[in-house]
Order: C-alpha cells, then structure tokens, then sequence
C-alpha cells in the first residue's frame, strides 16, 4: 500500500490528485489545485507545487506540510509549449485639415441641418446681414452669451444656420434661441476648425443616424462638387456613417484617408520550402498560407517589423528559459484572428476614435524538452519524497479523461488552457496521436481588452470568465439573458445604473468602460471564444484524427482550465455535433469536472506501470 | 506648517462674526433670507414629492445662498446653482430645488432630496460646497457619488456633478466625476470647514419641513 501524489505543472495552474494505491486497486483521497508559480518546467514551480500538494494533503485529512505521508510523487513530463500573443493595427484613418468632425457627442444641440461659412465667435457682430454664417465658439465663451450673441446676429439678419462649440453646450444654446439650428459641441480642438470656410453641420434627430452627411451625393449636393470632387469626398461620408451629428468642411486640400500601416511580412518554413504572407492582408491569409505548409517547421517575422520583434521574443524567452540556443528555438504554430481596434483618429479635431482593423497573433513555441528532470531533483531534496517524471501529458491526459462516465477509446481529447490548445486521439489500441496548437484563453483576453479599448489584463480575464447585467435600480439586475433578477438588500450603489459582472456569489464588479452596453461587450466576448477556441478545436482534431478526417471521431472530451468556462464548451458542442461528434466537457472520475485530468492519469498509470 | 496669513484673517473675521451676532443664530432662520448677487431664491411652500421622472432634485443646506455667500474657496454660491443647472439641462432634464431646515447632514440632505425627486435621484450642497449625488434606494449613508472635500471642488465640477446627475436619472451609466485630491486641503481647511459647519449648524429649525424654492439666475 502506497500512498501516490500526482500533480501537473501547468501554464496556469498546479494540480494535485492524492491517491491511495493497494496492489491493483486506486482509491483516491483528493485534490487540490494553486496558482503556477514562475513559468512552467522552471524551479519556480516548487512554491506552487507545495501549496497544491498542502490543500489536498489537508483535505485529506493530513497537515498540510506532512509531506512525508506521501511515498511518491509523480510528475507529468509538461509539453514543452509555450504561447505569445500580440496585436497589430493594420490600418489608421487620416484627416487632413480638419475636414470633418465626426466624433459622437452624447448631447448635440437642435437639430437638422445648417450650411454656410465658418466664422470666428468675436466676428458675429461684425457680419453683415444676410450671411449664412456657422460660428465656432470657443470654451471660453459662457453658453448665455453665445446665445445671446446668435440671437442678436439672428434679429440683425444674419442667417445663422448651425454652430460649432468646444465646451458641452450644444442643449444649453439650443434651449435659448428662438429658433432650431443644429449645434454640434465638444469640440475639443477647435483652434483647428479653418476658418471662412464652407461648412455643413448636420444633426439628426435622438436615435436616429445622419442621412446627408454620410451620402456622397448628398455632400456633392450640398457643396456642388463635380464628379471628380465626389470620388474624393466618398471616405468622408463613409468616416461618418452610423454618427448622430457631424461637420464636414470644404477646403482646397483636405481629405480623409484610410492608410494601412506595414506590419511585416510572415515567412512560414515547412516541407515544400518558404512561404510568405503579409500580415495585413488579414487572418484569412495567414491562416490558408500555415495550413499549406503543415507541418510547420519555423516561422519568422521580417526583421524591423513589429512582426518581426514578436517572434523575436518569443524565441528570447524559450531560449533564456530552456537554455537552448536562440538558433535551435523553433515556432510550430501560430494562431491569427481578426479583430476591430478603436485608435484615435489622426489629424481628428473632437479626439475622434475610429474602429480600424487589426490581427492578433498567437504563436506557440515547442523544444525538445523541458528541465523536468532537474526539476523533480529539486523537488526530491525539498520536500524528501520520491519524485519520478511520468509519460507525456497528452498520454496521461487521456488516461485520465477515460475515467469520465460515458467514453471509451477511440477517443479525442481538447485541452484548453490558457497558453496552448493541445489535441491528442487515442485509437483501440492505445497508440496515441498528439498537437498543440497556439492560441488559447490568453489570446481570448487579448482580442477582448483591445477591442474594448483596454489594457488591463485581470479586467479581459473577469469579462471573459463571468456572464454580464446591468444594474437597474438599486434592488434589481437585467441579466445578458433578459431576465431580471430582484434582491432583497440594496446593491453596490458604485454598479448602480452600471454594466457589470455577475461573479459567483452574487458579487457585482461595474465595468468602468466608456461607451459600453452589455450587448456590445457579449458579442465582443462570445466572438473571441469562438474564434480562438471554436476554431482552434476543428483546427486540432484535423491534425489528430485518423487520416485527417475529423469525422472520424467519435468521442471529444474538453479538459483544462478554459472548458470550465460557462459558454466554451457549450459553443464547441455545438460545433463539433454538426460532424456527429459527441463532444462535451470531461467530468474527471465523476467527481472533478474538466480539472485534475493529467493528475489523474499521473497516479493510475503508476498502477499500469506496475510500480 | 506654514500659516496661510490670508486664510489666518478669514479664521478671525468668522470668528469676530459669529460673537458679535451669538445670539441672532435662530432668529435669522426667521428673518427674511438676503439673496447673494446673481440668483433670487423664493420659498413657495412646503416641498412635495414630485411625480416628473426629467427632475433632479438639489437640496441646499438651511442658509445656502442667504448667509452664506460662496463656498469655502470663495466661488460664488449662484455659480454654484448655475453649473449644476447647466449640467443637468445639457442632458435634457430639469433641477427642483428646495431647501432643507432639520439637518445640515449632506447625506440626509440629498437622500432627502432623492426621495422627493421624481427620477429618485438627488443632489446635496452644503454651503461650503461638499456634495453628494444621492438615489432614493439606498441607504443615507451610502450615496452614487461622494465629494467630500469641499475645497477641491471648481465649477467644472459642478457642471460634471449636475451631468452625472442627469444621467443617473436617464438610467445611463456615467463615469463617476474624476475628483481630485489635495492632502493638505484637510491640515490648511479643516479649521475653517469646521467653522463653517458651526455656523450653518445654527440655522438648523428642527420643527421646519423642507421648503421648495423657485430659483431665478439674474
């Protein structure tokens, strides 16, 4: 009778199974699960190892630093795998002298539409009557004194058709003159307004969008341009669409430009030699040009590109971690997804932002192996137990997600961690087929805290792990679902009238976002997951199944960290039944739901082992 | 600590006033209120509970804007109203205003005031200038907004407080009003605040229910 730990060192976190093994027979005491210290395959991971090995020790009804109750502890052999992720922007918009306005004040004043020649506040005394004037009022001016000022170029015969003003006073001039013109406000640079210019301010209506401004024809319209002109004016009215008020002004030079940044150039090294692909020319690309050269060898980035400097680290990291040559450091995989950034519009006089597109990339670095023999030495002479390095991962992943109810070999399992997404198949026979592939729920939270405007990596991580309401009164919550849940103690008054997440135990954390809705946030959410994840799953049992037809699969149980997330596994379910896979998350011995998979396979393959 | 001379003779000047009028503390509750230059205050009756979900109810303290001037940074108290009424009409709602005599508490004062507004939401100034955005369901002590320093809050602030306001009663979700914090506003302040409350503490009339007033900006 002996007593066996094993526990698996991941990229996230650290996994202990407790068992008590009697000849043949395997009764297990159990579990406990901590943070990964330092990055995997590394000494660091000693403190981790420790505290994990301590909670199931101690739920199993030993101290927690008895260590001595165990007679071996074994190791996985960790896929020596590693994963980057980054973005590139591939595309800026570019205004020149100051040709439009096209940022969305909450409150623009009046509405509809007013056309004429920009003029400065001060001169709107001085204009003779008659002119079709639009003034550009300054902060510095007080919203009654703009208003009076209108009023009285307005009763001398001035035609005031619209204003412009930097402070948030558009409703405030509106509300006291005594007719209805369009005013679009919170300007903040409005020194760069040109001035004498032809201008067209157009204001539509609450909850409606502008209909001329964003029209070409309309703008040629508006400006008799000549066909020529028009071709021109056509970014223009597209940098408008979808806005509640704008301001284009003509003059000799101006335009809008939508300009693609260079981010490099990929070369993918694989059997049938090199091939190139642009970054910019999008996932799609990328991912067609991989695919034909499986299975990968290297990949590199043009050097002086960003791309460039991405792979580079990558390699810097392995290679300072595994004390391999930077030279012998291959990457094996790497994962694009396309994506909506917002960036500040150049050249933008309102601090304008304009959504532009961009690539994520995740890369997944493979060695030969990682130090998990000195490792487990260290180990040893730490904590004074027997420490042996078991089989490889995938192999006890497998063993391990066997003891789910309802599955037998042939069978697939989908890791899904936070670093890499690993695939292996197991046949009848026990021959074990196996890959990792880049991309996993780092690269979830990348895609989201970007297009959301954000770099705060636990805020990416809160809003992917948990589901989202808003706060509606200080007693009751709109859930993403519709549904309106009621409590009886007032809530957090900091969530009140807040998007916020719902994390377990009823906790509310408000998103202090701009410009958020729970529906934007939901589908930003859902299409990462399903673009990393989703797509990751089919990319992995295509490499795994046998002849590289997934629907020869029957089985796919979802182990790791990101199948216990409340929609992933839901959305790859339902992918994969349209190949008629059963596919679902493990439920580890019935008791550890998709945790603890290659812990479990560690202690029973010391059984098969016979040891 | 340096000893701000200015601040020093403003110290002795509140203290000079209040012995020379000791006793006059709850008499001038009753006397005919002064208006400050800028805005004319008019009680017109008992303060209701309002029906109108585009208010926002404010509720300065007992002798906001007849004994009390400006606020402890000397910005006037009609500038005071003034930005808040322009924050709150910038997004398309209105302010009430009445004025409470029972506490000079800006918690129980706005939370007054959020019970009486018709969109729930209530805004209370002291006469120093501490603020508090306030919503009906909550507790009186908890609040949406908090601006307890006074000294620290300009009149872009005020605005932002009346817009944030607004909001709150739209059913949006503002991003709270960036406060700023100066530490040495407590050490340079705290004597003068505490003055200050003293003072506006005798106008409090225990037996007076709040009074709704009509305000005119001149």
């Amino acid at each position: 009778m002996a007593i066996v730990a094993g526990i698996d060192i991941g990229n996230a976190t650290t996994e202990t199974a407790l068992a008590r093994v009697d000849g043949r027979k395997v009764t297990f005491l159990s579990t406990g699960i901590k943070a990964t210290t330092g990055i995997k395959g590394t000494l660091q991971n000693i403190a981790g190892l420790r505290s994990s090995l301590g909670m199931a020790l101690e739920k199993a009804g030993f101290r927690h630093d008895e260590y001595g109750a165990v007679d071996v502890i074994r190791l996985n052999q960790a896929a020596p795998v590693i994963g980057d992720v980054a973005m590139e922007t591939v595309t800026e918009t570019i205004v020149t002298e100051s040709t439009m306005i096209g940022h969305n004040p909450s409150t623009p004043g009046g509405v509809g539409v007013g056309l004429g020649l920009t003029v400065a506040f001060e001169k709107l005394r001085d204009l003779p009557p008659e002119e079709a004037a639009i003034p550009i009022i300054e902060a510095k001016h007080d919203y009654e004194l703009a208003a009076s000022e209108i009023k009285d170029a307005i009763s001398r015969g001035v035609r005031v058709t619209a204003a412009i003003c930097q402070s948030d006073d558009g409703v405030l001039i509106a509300n006291r003159l005594p007719c209805v013109i369009p005013i679009v406000d919170e300007v903040s640079a409005i020194d760069r307004v040109p001035l004498g210019m032809h201008c067209c301010v157009e204001v539509a209506p609450p909850g409606r969008v502008i209909e001329l401004l964003a029209n070409p024809y309309d703008i040629a319209t508006l400006f008799g341009l000549s066909p020529e002109e028009t071709k021109h004016i056509v970014p223009v009215a597209r940098a408008l669409v979808g806005n509640r008020s704008a301001v284009v002004i003509r003059t000799p030079l101006g335009e809008v430009k939508e300009r693609r940044i260079p981010a490099g150039e990929l070369y993918i090294i694989g059997p049938q030699g090199k091939r190139t692909v642009n970054v910019e020319d999008g996932a799609d690309d990328i991912q067609k040009t991989i695919l034909a050269c499986y299975p990968v060898d290297n990949i590199f980035g043009q050097p002086g590109t960003n791309v460039g400097g991405m792979m580079e680290r990558v390699r810097r990291t392995m290679s300072d971690l595994t004390e391999i040559p930077i030279a012998d450091v291959y990457i094996r995989d790497l994962l694009a997804v396309d994506t909506l950034v917002p960036q500040k519009v150049v050249g933008g006089v309102a601090g304008e932002f304009s959504l532009e597109s961009g690539v994520a990339l995740a890369v997944m670095v493979k060695t030969e192996e990682l130090p998990m023999q000195k490792l487990a030495a260290a180990i040893s002479r730490e904590l004074g137990v027997k420490v042996e390095v078991g089989g490889v991962e995938a192999d006890m992943a497998i063993r391990g997600a066997l003891t789910t109810p309802g599955t037998k070999p042939p069978i697939a399992i989908l890791d899904l961690g936070a670093g890499s997404s690993d695939a292996s198949f197991m046949k009848t026979d026990g021959s074990v087929a196996l890959t990792h592939l880049a991309g996993a729920g780092n690269m979830v939270n990348t895609i989201i805290a970007s297009e959301l405007g954000f770099e705060d990596t636990e805020l990416a991580e809160a809003i992917k792990r948990n589901p989202l309401c808003r706060v509606e009164s200080a007693f009751h919550i709109r859930q993403e679902d519709g549904t309106v849940r009621f409590f009886s103690e007032p809530l957090d008054p900091s969530a009140y009238g807040r998007v916020s997440l719902l994390h377990d135990g009823d906790i509310l954390q408000p998103l202090m976002l701009p410009h958020i809705n729970v529906e934007r946030v939901r589908a930003t959410r859902r299409k990462a997951k399903q673009e990393v994840f989703v797509k990751n799953a089919i990319r992995a049992l295509e490499q795994v199944a046998p002849s590289n037809n997934i629907r020869l699969v029957d089985y796919v149980v979802l182990v790791g960290g990101s199948a216990k997330d409340f929609e992933i596994a839901n959305m790859i379910t339902d992918a994969l039944a349209r190949y008629g896979i059963v596919a679902g998350r493990g439920n580890i011995r019935s008791t550890e739901g998709p945790r603890n998979a290659v812990a479990t396979g560690l202690v029973l393959s010391s059984v098969a082992n016979g040891s | 600590m340096q000893i701000n001379p200015e601040l020093l003779e403003k110290i002795v000047a509140e203290v000079l006033a209040e012995m020379s009028g000791g006793s006059s503390g709850s008499s001038v509750a009753t006397a005919a209120p002064e208006d400050v230059a800028g805005v004319k205050l008019s009680e017109t009756g008992k303060a209701v509970r309002g029906t109108d979900p585009k208010e926002v109810v404010l509720a300065i303290s007992p002798a906001f804007a007849t004994t009390f001037k400006k606020t402890i940074t000397d910005i006037p108290l009609a500038d005071v109203l003034r930005q808040v009424f322009a924050g709150v009409e910038e997004e398309g709602l209105h302010v009430r205003v009445i004025r409470v005599y029972h506490t000079a508490d800006v918690a129980f004062m706005s939370h007054l005031g959020a019970r009486l507004s018709g969109s729930g939401i209530g805004i209370g100034i002291l006469s120093r200038g501490t603020t508090i955005i306030h919503q009906r369901d909550l507790n009186p002590l908890s609040n949406l907004e908090l601006f307890p320093q006074a000294p620290v809050i300009d009149l872009p602030a005020f605005r932002a407080i009346g817009k944030n306001a607004a909001k709150y009663a739209k059913g949006e979700s503002p991003t709270p009003v960036p406060t700023k914090n100066d530490p040495m506003a407590r050490p340079r302040y705290q004597g003068l605040a505490a003055l200050l409350h003293n003072k506006e503490a005798s106008f409090i009339d225990r037996s007076k229910a709040p009074q709704e007033l009509s305000v005119t900006f001149e």
